[in-house]
């Protein structure tokens, strides 16, 4: 049981951010208790989010290009980690849902992102506006191996 | 992210330390393709044992490679998986094309 916490951060959708980012929210909800396990899914699935939006979000990595992510700790043991681009949006976001599919194949990309975080949070959604932007909303409860 | 290039007589082994995520896979995809290119090796591993983190992108790297592989006869093998990124691989089918060794 805790009081409950949160985060929030804006940096360039550059590159070398991918880790700065995962990291850093990995590092805000270590006050959860997670195993390793847990942490390594929050960290995967952060980075699977904001790699979305340094590549597919912007045209290119200057300083104005804006990821700005959000976590909160609830009472109940409960991580909400939101990843909000203002690039140029998903046009249909039920088939970047589904695996496999991707935008960019000759770059070789997997189009496994958003299978990755629906397989290791609890749950996720996807909000998306042409030409305004992405927000990709997780959730885990931590601490559930420990309980069981 | 590190890596290193070990040439073997028919072979070449991978040794990756550190994180695998796009930024680093910017880097990795070129100088692995340009090791392929030059030797054309019948056998590739890839090190895993010291790697830190993988996500979808370093998946991408990895079936990247195992199309051009076995387009040229070749085979591609997985050493010393760690949890976090069998986790990530498990979860995308990897390996029912690419092999997993200890």
């Amino acid at each position: 049981m805790n009081t409950g916490n949160h985060m929030k951060m804006q940096i360039p959708a550059y590159g070398k951010n991918e880790s700065f980012a995962r990291n850093a929210v990995a590092g805000f909800a270590v006050e959860c208790s997670p195993t390793l396990s847990e942490l390594n899914d929050i960290k995967t699935a952060v980075s699977e989010a904001v790699t979305n939006a340094v590549v597919h979000a912007y045209d290119a990595e200057s300083e104005e290009n804006l990821i700005e992510i959000a976590a909160d700790i609830d009472e109940d043991n409960t991580l909400t980690v939101s990843v909000r681009d203002f690039g140029r949006g998903i046009e249909d976001v039920a088939a970047a849902l589904e695996p496999f599919f991707t935008t960019r194949p000759e770059d070789e990309r997997s189009g496994m992102g958003f299978t990755v975080i629906e397989t290791f949070m609890d749950e996720f959604k996807v909000d998306s506006a042409v030409g305004k932007g992405t927000t990709v909303v997780m959730r885990k409860r931590i601490g559930k191996d420990a309980e069981s | 992210m590190d890596m290193e290039c070990i040439r073997e007589r028919d072979g070449l082994t991978f040794v990756f330390h550190g994180d695998i995520d796009e930024y680093a896979c910017r880097t990795l995809r070129g100088e692995i393709d340009g090791e392929i290119v030059k030797r054309s090796p019948s056998v590739v591993i890839f090190d895993l044992g010291d790697v830190s983190f993988v996500d979808s992108t370093g998946l991408g790297l990895i079936l990247g490679r195992y199309k051009k592989l076995s387009a040229a006869g070749g085979v591609l093998r997985l050493k010393d998986v760690p949890q976090q990124v069998d986790k990530v691989l498990r979860a995308s089918g990897v390996y029912s094309v690419v092999e997993k060794v200890k």
